[in-house]
């Protein structure tokens, strides 16, 4: 009879590993951020970029849904205008939490150079933003470093405790 | 969980029941991810089929022609790029030649077939982007990833001319900044050898393939009156059966010296003008060509000319600004004050990947245009969906949006 | 004291302009020397009333009065070939006269010509909807009117297109700030949160140069960036900015530099 032995306590032979419930959740929840696809103008491009063959967004378990009911971080990308403000804010309601934002490209952070009538002058004056992105357009990699930083962000937390909504007001 | 008060009064998204006639209104977009940015639309439906359309646009304005009238004309280049910012050289091209037009200055040889090649190159990246787009909105996913990836060389072949990948700002009025880098024909060469193999594998995909033939073929058809009557220009009034192409109708720049082919249909339909983007790919790469030979015959001239010599107008080159004072105050002035065109108005058209794309410009003889006009192509693509969409069904409209290659940046500037 | 600004044309103005300044003028040819333009100058002058007309740039410009323009633009469609509409809006002449200008952008695909029909209007005054004869104008004439205030008679849609229904103002008219006035600075945070949130949220930050004091400290010390409040002393650590945890994440592999190809023939 052939003896199958397994060393239950070396490396990689234990199929079980221990880790705390707040680890596990922030690890779920840090490696399948969906994104809601909400690429608003020229910024909307690097962000389907991003996506696409080159930049491989899933990777980072990053997929983009077109439903706010599925997303768990909104990547507003582009300028956004008077006329759509309302808009986000319907969206960023209809996001289950917990949620998270990230501003890209300098439009979304301050108006960019539209210094004008038409436009929100930084989307952080609709919505709590979580993570920056500078750059006119930022690159892909700047968007994925900036997952990243996201993904760190969320590990830091305490999954456990019931999260505290973010405010603007 | 608690959620953030506002004032918007809810709505329960999206439908609303009309008692009498059972007519559905659906609200679709501004925020929809097959509608090519920011476009909303009030559909009526009777049952699937569509009675009467509303687009509604506006989303995305920015307030670029308020903007114009506040900055000079070489400030105002780099907002240029962010109208139709998937081809962004075309637009800068597009204003630089109208106010070069409104001077009345020519251009240098080698600029312009620089300029040239830029052009195309934005006119390749434009139409693999919407081939992309559009064969992910229809399904096609693969075609999204190699269309993509062809893009993405494009890119940096244009990376490393300007040093951007998407806002090129490339062209300056009177030229163009600087020469191209050393690899930049090896590499576009290198591309373009293999274009060929890469449209066919498009095309071996998409042509034949029976889901994407029943959403094109016989869909979305816009007669030739239409066509004209809403001022539809590209590849959306070619394919309605006028072979009308600025490039070979009122040429600028040296494409009356490139020979290229304007392909054309009259068919009307959605398959028709998805296989001019594919032609037109493969002219495009044709004009290239020459343009690589054009300027490898320039160097060999030696002409190194890049800007146009304008004292009034156009700053110096670098060399000039260092070292000569009367070169220097002239560079403080335009910078500082901005160029002062004289009184007059002129409209120029180019050809986008889009259509026809114009610049109007009214100078009253001070440095910022008294008022400028941006004849955006996607503007009237867009209006033509009010009399397009009615008895399509909804999978339709989606198609539908994806063949007309409206850019939001351009519709709502 | 105050340097003077005009009230009825807001926009930049150039801040020095030479006294003895003579601006050039574009030059305007004659209609006659283009035999094209002139037929057609024959045929629309044989009908209506010409104001003025010349070439500037290869174009023809013609000035008609403002009642004629239905008839014009369908002259110049039926029987001379411009088929279309490429373009038309207004230009804001009220500072100078109180009137606005109008343009009618046509092109010729027969003739390979383009013309521009141009009329004036008294302000308050509206135009002649041509919707009936270019669908591309029931758009544009929308636009004009959202950018401009000028109503179109007989339109089947006069509403805003660009703006919000419930915009105020008329954003291209030269009195129009760029930035927007009152309404427009607060309108997303009325609209949304309605005018007691105004406080909450603050005004709108319009000076590119804006600089928040307290943020510079740490916006000035990249890479030794301190929490807000902290008294600076000088020999801080540096704050290293990674995107991983020092000891690495649970399950997830840490990108090792040395490990990676790079590729650096992008064709390849
Ligand atoms: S930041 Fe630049 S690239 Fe991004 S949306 Fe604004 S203008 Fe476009």
């Amino acid at each position: 009879m052939a003896q199958h032995k397994v060393n239950y306590t070396q490396d990689g032979g234990l199929p079980v590993a221990l880790t705390s419930i707040d680890k596990i959740v922030n690890w779920g929840r840090s490696n399948s951020l969906w994104a809601l696809t909400y690429g608003l103008a020229c910024c909307g491009i690097e962000m389907m970029a991003s996506g696409a063959s080159r930049f491989d967004f899933d990777r980072f378990g990053t997929i983009f849904r077109a439903s706010p009911r599925q997303a768990d971080v909104m990547i507003v990308a582009g300028t956004l205008t008077k006329k759509h403000a309302e808009f986000i804010k319907r969206l960023y309601d209809q996001m289950t939490e917990p949620r998270w934002v990230i501003s890209m490209g300098s439009c979304a952070n301050t108006g960019g150079m539209f210094n004008t009538y038409a436009t929100v002058q930084g989307c952080d004056r609709i919505i709590p933003v979580d993570l920056y992105l500078p750059g006119c357009a930022p690159r892909p990699e700047t968007l994925q470093y900036g997952v990243m930083l996201l993904q760190k962000k969320i590990r830091a937390n305490h999954a456990s405790k019931a999260q505290k909504a973010k405010r603007l007001m | 969980m608690a959620q953030i008060k506002n004032r918007l009064t809810p709505f329960f998204e999206n439908i609303t029941f009309d008692r009498e006639d059972n007519e559905l209104v659906l609200n679709f977009g501004p925020q929809h991810p097959s509608a090519h940015g920011q476009l909303r639309l009030m559909l009526h439906l009777q049952q699937e089929q569509i009675v009467k359309a509303h687009p509604d646009v506006g989303y995305l304005h920015r307030g670029m022609e308020k903007m114009a009238e506040n900055m000079i004309y070489n400030e105002f280049m780099p907002t240029t790029d962010r109208m139709d910012y998937i081809a962004s050289s075309s637009n800068n091209y597009g204003f630089a030649l109208a106010v070069e037009r409104l001077i009345g200055l020519e251009v240098p040889r080698r600029a312009k077939v620089i300029r040239m090649m830029l052009l195309e190159i934005n006119r390749l990246m434009s139409h693999l982007f919407w081939l992309a787009t559009t064969a992910l909105d229809i399904g096609a996913m693969t075609v999204f990833l190699y269309a993509f990836r062809e893009r993405e060389y494009l890119m940096d072949i244009i990376e490393g001319y300007c040093g951007a990948r998407l806002t090129h700002a490339a062209i300056r009025i009177g030229g163009v900044p600087l020469d191209i880098q050393d690899d930049f024909l090896h590499q576009l060469r290198s591309f373009l050898n293999k274009l060929p193999q890469n449209i066919k594998d498009y095309e071996d995909l998409l042509d034949s393939n029976r889901i994407w033939l029943m959403r094109m073929e016989e869909v979305g058809t816009v007669s030739t009156e239409m066509a004209l009557s809403w001022g539809c220009t590209g590849p959306m009034l070619r394919a309605s059966g006028v072979a009308w192409d600025l490039r070979k109708e009122e040429p600028y720049e040296l494409y009356d010296e490139v020979e290229f082919n304007v392909p054309w249909s009259d068919k009307g339909d959605n398959f028709a003008r998805y296989r001019i983007y594919m032609e037109e790919m493969r002219e495009s790469a044709k004009i290239l060509y020459q343009t690589i030979e054009m300027y490898e015959r320039c160097v060999k001239d030696g002409q190194t000319d890049l800007m146009a010599h304008a004292p009034k107008y156009i700053s110096a080159p670098k060399l000039d600004i260092m070292t000569q004072n009367y070169s220097l105050m002239q560079h403080f002035v335009l910078v500082t004050q901005g160029m002062r065109p004289p009184v007059g108005e002129v409209y120029v058209a180019t050809e986008s990947p889009k259509g026809e794309l114009g610049f109007f410009i009214n100078s009253q003889g001070g440095p910022y245009p008294y008022r400028l006009k941006l004849r955006a192509p996607s503007f009237w693509h867009t209006g033509i969906l009010t009399d397009l969409l009615p008895g399509h069904y909804i999978p339709d409209v989606v198609s539908i949006i994806g063949t007309t290659n409206i850019v939001f940046g351009e519709v709502d500037r | 004291m105050r340097a003077y600004t005009p009230k009825d044309n807001v926009q930049a103005k150039a801040y020095y302009t030479d006294r003895f300044y003579v601006s050039p003028q574009v030059p305007r040819h004659d209609v006659s020397s283009d035999e094209v333009f002139a037929a057609d100058l024959e045929t629309i002058s044989s009908k209506f009333t010409v104001n003025e007309s010349y070439i500037e740039v290869g174009q023809m410009v013609v000035y008609i009065n403002a009642s004629d323009i239905y008839g014009v633009l369908e002259l110049v469609r039926d029987e001379l070939s411009y088929t279309q509409l490429t373009e038309m809006s207004a230009i804001d002449w009220l500072a100078k006269d109180n009137t606005f200008e109008i343009f009618y952008q046509m092109l010729s695909m027969t003739k390979r010509k383009r013309i521009r029909i141009k009329y004036s209007i008294q302000n308050g005054q509206a135009v002649d909807s041509v919707n009936k004869l270019f669908r591309s104008a029931d758009w544009s004439e929308r636009e004009m009117f959202d950018m401009f205030g000028i109503e179109a008679n007989n339109h089947p849609f006069m509403k805003r297109i660009l703006m919000p229904y419930d915009w105020q103002g008329h954003p291209l008219l030269k009195t129009y700030p760029l930035q927007g006035d009152e309404f427009a600075a607060w309108y997303e945070v009325d609209k949304i949160y309605g005018k007691e949130a105004r406080d909450i949220i603050g005004p709108e930050i319009r000076d590119t140069a804006n600089i928040d004091r307290y943020d510079s400290e740490r916006f000035a010390r990249l890479g030794f960036e301190q929490p807000k409040g902290t008294k600076i002393t000088g020999d801080e650590e540096p704050t290293v900015q990674t995107y991983q945890e020092d000891g690495g994440v649970f399950l997830i592999t840490k990108f090792d530099k040395d490990a990676s190809k790079i590729v650096d023939d992008p064709q390849r």
